[in-house]
């Protein structure tokens, strides 16, 4: 996956271009704003994030240009706090609106939600054999079918999402957060291992594998 | 303007020229003018006088009149002489004149004045705007680096920025925001997350109920209203922040109530005035007065209002009631 990177604020860009490589991310960034609406165009990115400052030209507008011509997502960034600038990034076609500063685990959080929602209009997931339905939130393995609660789905997502990589504890919680789901370290842990007892009786025992100091794997 | 008024105000004229006639008669009399021609002429003086008095009377009844009942009517004085037609005789046009320049040069003044707050205003906004690319890019360090330890300061100086920035919105004429619906229950997890490490670490529970309704405000006001609230109940030793919201046939009321130390009742009428510490403010921890009078002027400009209830040792609780205009419903 290659995210497009229009920032204007070097350090800013750079920082950037790191949380998303560590992220597992390519990356790729505008330096020449003059011609970002070229690059824009000419980019294999599967998302742009997009600064609304910029110098010479305004973000709104290359939004509102390239969306003429492509769907690529793209997430608007910026410092300035107000509905407005929302509203128009929106209503120009933006996926997603984020302002500075920005908690960078919820920046990952959507730069993934934004990814997935394109990436599979209404495709069925699964996990090895089994089934993902986020609608009836339950995981059917043949005739065995297991009934996940919405904390356990939001944890399953996210490793399903990033399935093979370490998702980190502080990962799980903010998604959850950011679900209305105001859970505690406690409550968390509780629920990874319903959400593995419930794996294994579908008979994925070893499904979610613990790394000490760093998170959890979903093989 | 009355008639007996303006005659006593013209009692030195008449005074003056009562003396004069005196003087007059005495030398007709002396030149022994025939008594009937000196009733005549004293009477046509006298009637002539008194015409002229009157014509000047009602001639200044007019202006002044509509001058008094003019400004008893505006509600913003300082626009009287927009008001106002020239009147004809002299006094009253070198009257007019000097309120009309007083109030010119009183215009400009506060145009100056408006200009400068204006350009400060959005400086502010600049500065909020520019000082916000390093805080961001601080914060992205720290992840990057895993120095977590500093991202609490960070989210702190943050706050303190957004602080600064409402301040000025608040305070402005400029109509700076947007009505629309806004789900309180992403608002409420906006700054949940935002907030998720410190109440994690002091083990603050969050609870929520019903906050399934949507309300007529701007986002983003709204959300610095709720972080102010939030960073309240942290600071004053809350382990349960518990947020409700009931929707009434023409409002909507929501409440943030926290188990913290409570305001004394002393204090509760004073809370959201500028600067008001109270007694939590000097016994607990630095507080600048600053955050509940900014949440409570953002209120008043968006029509929503804020009351505070609270029991010193059990809880505070804050209400917000937004409106359901239908008006706003119109799309």
């Amino acid at each position: 996956m290659k995210i497009l990177i229009i920032e204007d604020d070097a350090a800013l860009r750079g920082e950037l271009d790191v949380l998303l490589r560590n992220a597992g991310y390519e990356t790729e960034s505008v330096t020449d704003f003059a011609g970002a609406a070229e690059q824009m165009k000419h980019s294999s990115a599967d998302l742009i994030l997009l600064d609304i400052n910029l110098p010479n030209v305004n973000g709104e507008t290359l939004l509102q240009d390239y969306r003429r011509q492509s769907s690529t997502p793209i997430i608007m960034l910026t410092s300035r706090t107000a509905e407005l600038d929302e509203v128009l990034s929106m209503s120009y076609g933006a996926d997603d609106f984020i302002t500075k500063p920005y908690n960078p685990t919820i920046l990952l959080l959507r730069i993934s939600a934004v990814l997935k929602r394109s990436a599979r209009s209404g495709a069925a997931q699964s996990y090895r054999e089994a089934e993902v339905s986020t609608v009836r939130g339950s995981l059917t393995r043949g005739s065995s079918e297991q009934i996940l609660t919405k904390n356990e789905m939001i944890i399953f997502q996210l490793l399903l999402d990033r399935i093979g990589e370490i998702v980190t504890r502080d990962e799980l919680m903010t998604a959850l957060w950011d679900n209305d789901e105001f859970v505690n370290d406690n409550a968390l842990s509780v629920n990874i291992s319903r959400l593995r007892g419930k794996l294994a009786e579908l008979g994925y025992p070893d499904a979610i594998e613990t790394r000490k100091k760093q998170g959890y794997v979903l093989r | 303007m009355k008639l007996t008024d303006f005659l006593r105000d013209r009692l030195p004229a008449f005074l003056i020229s009562a003396a004069a006639w005196i003087l007059a008669l005495i030398f007709l009399f002396a030149f022994h003018v025939p008594a009937e021609a000196v009733v005549i002429v004293s009477v046509i003086v006298l009637l002539g006088a008194a015409a002229a008095e009157l014509w000047a009377f009602l001639r200044k009844r007019g202006y002044y009149d509509k001058l008094s009942s003019s400004l008893e009517q505006l509600d913003k004085k300082y626009l009287l002489s927009e008001m106002l037609e020239e009147p004809e005789f002299l006094d009253g046009r070198i009257l007019h004149s000097a309120i009309c320049e007083a109030d010119k040069s009183m215009c400009e003044h506060i145009a100056e004045y408006r200009r400068e707050s204006a350009d400060f205003r959005e400086y502010i906004e600049l500065w909020v705007h520019e000082i916000k690319l390093p805080v961001a890019g601080l914060q992205l360090m720290c992840h990057n680096d895993g120095a977590q330890r500093y991202a609490e300061q960070l989210r702190r100086i943050d706050e303190y920025i957004e602080n600064v920035l409402y301040y000025a919105r608040s305070g402005s004429a400029e109509k700076d925001y947007i009505i629309k619906p806004v789900s309180l229950k992403r608002a409420f997890a906006d700054i949940a997350v935002r907030n998720r490490c410190e109440l994690q670490e002091r083990g603050i529970s969050l609870h929520t109920a019903d906050l399934g309704a949507e309300v007529m405000t701007d986002g983003k006001w709204l959300e610095f209203m709720l972080g102010q609230l939030m960073s309240n109940s942290i600071k004053y030793g809350a382990s349960e922040i518990t947020v409700s919201a009931e929707e009434l046939p023409d409002r909507t009321v929501l409440r943030f109530r926290d188990n913290g130390i409570g305001i004394p009742a002393g204090d509760l009428p004073y809370i959201f005035d500028k600067t008001f510490t109270g007694e939590n403010g000097r016994t607990h921890t630095k507080s600048t007065g600053m955050g509940l009078y900014i949440v409570k002027k953002l209120c008043d400009r968006l029509g929503h209002s804020a009351e505070v209830s609270s029991v010193q040792g059990e809880f505070t609780e804050i209400a917000l009631t937004f409106g359901k205009n239908e008006l706003y419903k119109v799309e």
